[in-house]
């Protein structure tokens, strides 16, 4: 065992949450945070719904993108601001109430004691996680793992699994360009690029209703692809 | 003349006039397209000396040759502006998230965070 890690408060994590019209689900998203005591920082990414509205009373940092960037750019937009209020960790969660709070401790465990510099959320790590993968998701998951592996030397577990701690000097080092869904395979290449320590860690993802019909279909995966093709090609 | 050859040479001379009155571009940029447009009005009335060019290297016929450059031409274009139109996004980004962070709202309520997390 390592030395203690000195006690850290939680509103010294920033959790960063890229929301774009989740006007139906981001209060229920946000609430339990809140609860915790973490300093939250949501980036409304131009949403076209109520989503801005909703966040008004809430005890949260909010930003507002003009107009809709993708959500790669949200997340940069968040922990930009979020290194600029001081924050130690960052912890990045989806809006859509796909992740579960009950893993946040776990993700930044190894990234507080030192151990990792980024810990990545994997739903295929603990049994009764991907249990509740469907099937066709799982497979367009481990083919994207394949993917991930191929454009940037990291075999993962899981792929575009949005649950994130990162340390203050890792989220000061990524810096994302792709405003897109390309960003998930962005953070492994400078991961690897930039020699951080990396570690995965179980998270559960809830399927429901609304975050199966919000989530990344099978077009979209085609898009994140071509996405990081032409950037290969052309940069 | 013929009616083409001269619809053709009058469509080089709009775009030229077009290009030289509306966008104001560097000296390089309006010297290449004066002698661009240069070119063409000579390959449309002088289809024998495009002919002849064409033979030289090695295509048929000069109207084969003008097809062959100009989608060349056409995908250097296309790769220009396209990688333009990623700058233009690398900008836009920047800008819609100066304002974000400038214009940030912070949380209203009093501080929470007595809280000392598991670790």
């Amino acid at each position: 065992m390592g030395i203690m890690p000195a006690a850290v408060r939680n509103s010294e994590i920033f959790v960063v949450v890229p929301a774009f019209n989740e006007g139906p689900v981001i209060r229920a998203t946000l609430r339990p945070l809140i609860e915790l005591g973490y300093s939250i920082v949501v980036v409304d990414d131009g949403s076209k719904d109520q989503t801005w509205k909703y966040l008004k009373d809430l005890n949260v940092h909010r930003l507002r993108h003009s107009f809709n960037l993708g959500q790669g750019a949200a997340l940069q937009s968040a922990v930009s601001y979020a290194l600029a209020q001081g924050a130690k960790y960052i912890v990045h969660f989806d809006a859509d109430g796909q992740h579960s709070i009950e893993d946040i401790p776990g993700l930044l465990a190894p990234v507080i004691s030192g151990r990792a510099d980024v810990a990545l959320g994997s739903r295929f790590l603990r049994r009764a996680d991907w249990e509740t993968v469907p099937p066709t998701r799982r497979l367009l998951l481990k083919g994207a793992v394949a993917v991930n592996w191929l454009l940037t030397g990291l075999w993962l577990t899981d792929a575009h699994n949005g649950a994130r701690a990162l340390t203050r000097r890792a989220a000061q080092r990524i810096v994302l360009r792709e405003n897109g869904f390309a960003h998930a395979t962005e953070i492994l290449q400078q991961i690897r690029a930039l020699g951080l320590r990396h570690i995965e860690c179980p998270t559960r993802i809830r399927y429901t209703d609304y975050s199966l019909l919000k989530g990344q279909r099978f077009w979209h995966a085609f898009d994140v692809f071509v996405d990081l093709l032409i950037r290969r090609v052309l940069r | 003349m013929t009616p083409i050859q001269i619809l053709l040479i009058l469509a080089a001379v709009v775009v030229l006039l077009v290009y030289f009155n509306r966008l104001r571009s560097r000296l390089l940029d309006r010297v290449l397209f004066f002698l661009l447009a240069v070119l063409a009005v000579v390959m449309v009335a002088r289809p024998d000396w495009a002919n002849a060019v064409a033979h030289f290297l090695g295509v048929g016929r000069g109207a084969d040759l003008v097809v062959y450059l100009g989608i060349t031409g056409l995908a250097f274009l296309w790769l220009s502006l396209y990688t333009r139109q990623r700058e233009m996004d690398v900008r836009l980004t920047e800008l819609a998230r100066r304002l974000a962070i400038l214009q940030a709202e912070k949380p209203k309520g009093k501080k929470k965070g007595k809280k000392v997390s598991s670790e």
